[in-house]
């Protein structure tokens, strides 16, 4: 068993703070991401489960223990560096053996296990190079290899796909999902970007300034942000500010920037009021685009709640840009003045072009309200 | 365009001449000293009159300047050896550790070669004479290390400054403590840096003279300190002959160092 807590943790240097009680349990076996933005606080914690910082307060077990106070040297947590940070004036295979010495495993032994190590990463055979006159994929797999010949209860990973170019970053991503598959052990990986902890995750924590805002399975971050950061953060959308013209059983009325009154669907109390600013979040996948607008749409007016509880909303815009993107084609709009974008896969036929009329549709059901302070409306 | 060309160059060149002329014209004396320490007569006049070995021979069978030659190389190594260690470990431990001492370290460090030597060498003479080091190694290498070990203090952090501390982090995270970790992953990175900052301390040592002329007594006197009683008494060509001989330590010190800093470049040049 290797399950990670950590319990209001706190790291601070100085005036500022790098980490703020940070609360998590990390399951025994899962790969746990932890996604933010540079400056949030993601390496740091890590490398606080690492023992290689301090937490200023707050406390850290591993497998049940605390571990609060223990250095990086007696904790069975292996770390994947950024950099990899191989040793370079020793060989590969040395790197990888370099754990298995600290433990005083026979040399004979060490030899074996690091170059069977080598092996699984697909490095078979280089154990006599030098580390420095590696490719960064290679480097990668070294020190990946380096960090697995210790057999550690956790394996710590600091953004360590960062400096690979594209196609790699995804052929390392999957290696990786099946490397944790097979070794069933803990892994923490650290990145900002969404794609990877889409990519590899159980679970995504995701940080903001210091700290950890929410943590779920990565389909119900995605549609259940806890804030407005994260809506952002985690994909593109559009954010359109409003402000509530009226709360009715079943729906809130808002005004927006648009220029168009629309009518969120509600199933309880939302906790707004007549007069309170809200920002809506139309992600391009929840947007349909119709050429020709139908005059009647355009006048923007009654747009009732539906049977089932959804709301077809619509505005008019003109397309300003086309964007190419090879799997998908992004419009951008202009809606009264107002700026959107949307997107269509880029098999569609008809394609639009800059200057044309067109609707957008989507149902009012899929709309996220987010207060001015950032946080979520339940709707 | 092309008269642009043509002042630049001609100031470059007027730049190097004017450099290597102020080059040589500090290098001269050494040049005069070990001239004259191949004279064949007993007055130290340059050129010399007559060209002989006869003053290392006469060196060779001194007593007294092999002793001196002896207690120099003695304090000098182990002035290199306590300089070092505490100008590493200083160094190191202020990468390691960004508390407040280690702000202070850097200018308490640097204290002693503020301090004119003769005021260290009287003031330090009491305090050996006080806790009876007098007339010891000891107190010498004491000393001279009070000079040398700010010299490799700078030397390291500027050697350190170039280490990638991550490895010392990847060290401890793979179960190395701290010393398993500063031998197996700082040393190797390092060691061609404390070489060359050990080096430097032995030839500070070895030319340093002030502190010596309070501290010694006959039996550790040290090789400036023995030129400088002598000159008193006669102004021979053996001062010459000794200050060759540093000359060529030192100069061999400084190539050692060279090639110990360039050896990783020097074999990919051969290979």
């Amino acid at each position: 068993m290797s399950e990670i807590t950590l319990n209001e943790l706190e790291k601070r240097y100085g005036e500022t703070t790098a980490v703020e009680d940070v609360s998590v349990e990390i399951r025994d076996g899962e790969l746990l991401c932890l996604l933010g933005p540079s400056g949030s606080g993601k390496s740091t914690t890590l490398r606080m489960i690492a023992g290689l910082e301090t937490p200023t307060d707050g406390e850290i077990t591993l497998a049940g223990a605390d571990v609060t106070d223990q250095p990086a040297y007696e904790r069975n947590t292996s770390t994947v560096f950024q950099d990899w940070a191989l040793f370079p004036h020793k060989t590969v295979l040395e790197n990888v053996a370099f754990g298995l010495k600290m433990r005083d495993v026979p040399k004979e032994e060490r030899r074996e296990r690091a170059e069977a190590m080598l092996e699984r990463v697909q490095m078979g055979g280089y154990g006599d190079e030098d580390p420095t006159t590696l490719s960064g994929g290679q480097k990668q797999r070294v020190a990946l290899a380096r960090s697995l010949a210790v057999n550690p209860d956790v394996l710590l990973l600091d953004e360590p796909l960062s400096n690979l170019d594209k196609r790699l970053r995804e052929d390392m991503q999957i290696e990786l999902r099946e490397i944790h598959e097979d070794l069933e052990e803990t892994f923490v990986h650290v990145t900002h970007d969404q794609d990877e902890a889409f990519t590899l995750a159980d679970r995504i924590g995701i940080m903001d300034q210091g700290e950890l805002i929410q943590v779920g399975e990565p389909t119900e971050v995605y549609e259940n942000p806890a804030n407005r950061f994260i809506e952002g953060f985690l994909g593109d959308t559009n954010f359109v500010g409003s402000e509530v013209v009226g709360v009715t059983d079943g729906a809130v009325r808002v005004e927006t920037e648009l220029g168009y009154e629309l009518v969120l669907p509600t199933d309880r109390d939302p906790d707004v009021a007549e007069g309170t600013e809200l920002t809506l979040s139309l992600r391009p996948e929840v947007l349909s685009i119709e050429r020709n607008p139908t005059a009647d749409a355009a006048e923007g007016a009654e747009q009732p709640v539906l049977a089932d509880g959804s709301t077809l909303n619509a505005v008019v815009g003109t397309v300003e840009n086309v964007l190419y993107r090879g799997s998908t084609v992004r419009y951008s709009v202009s809606v009264n003045g107002t700026a959107m974008f949307a997107e269509r896969t880029g098999a569609s036929t008809d394609a639009l072009t800059a200057g044309e009329e067109i609707r957008i549709e989507w149902d009012g059901t899929d709309v996220l309200a987010f207060r001015a302070d950032g946080s979520r409306v339940t709707l | 365009m092309s008269s642009n060309l043509h002042r630049e160059r001609l100031e470059t060149a007027a730049f190097r001449a004017g450099y290597l002329a102020l080059l040589a014209l500090m290098l001269l004396p050494l040049l005069v000293v070990v001239v004259t320490s191949f004279s064949g007569t007993g007055r130290l006049a340059f050129p010399p009159e007559s060209y002989s070995l006869m003053w290392y021979v006469e060196f060779l069978d001194s007593v007294r300047w092999l002793d001196a030659f002896t207690n120099s190389i003695v304090i000098g190594v182990g002035t290199a050896l306590v300089a070092t260690l505490l100008g590493v470990m200083g160094a190191f431990g202020q990468e390691i550790d960004d508390g407040s001492l280690g702000s202070i370290l850097a200018p308490l460090v640097l204290i002693p070669l503020l301090i004119p030597p003769v005021i260290l060498g009287i003031t330090l003479l009491m305090y050996f004479n006080e806790v009876g080091l007098r007339g010891s190694y000891a107190s010498i290498v004491l000393a001279h290390t009070l000079w040398a070990t700010p010299l490799v203090y700078f030397v390291m952090r500027s050697v350190f400054s170039r280490f990638d501390w991550q490895q010392l982090d990847a060290a401890q995270d793979l179960g190395a403590g701290p010393v398993q970790s500063f031998v197996h992953v700082v040393l190797p990175n390092v060691k061609h840096g404390i070489f060359v900052g050990g080096l430097l301390a032995f030839i500070i040592s070895l030319q340093e003279f002030v502190m010596a002329l309070f501290l010694s007594t006959p039996s550790t006197e040290t090789i400036p300190v023995l030129a400088w009683t002598e000159i008193r008494q006669a102004l021979d060509p053996m001062v010459s002959v000794v200050s060759t001989f540093l000359i060529v330590i030192s100069v061999v010190g400084i190539l050692l160092a060279v090639v110990a800093t360039n050896l990783e470049w020097l074999s990919k040049q051969l290979s």
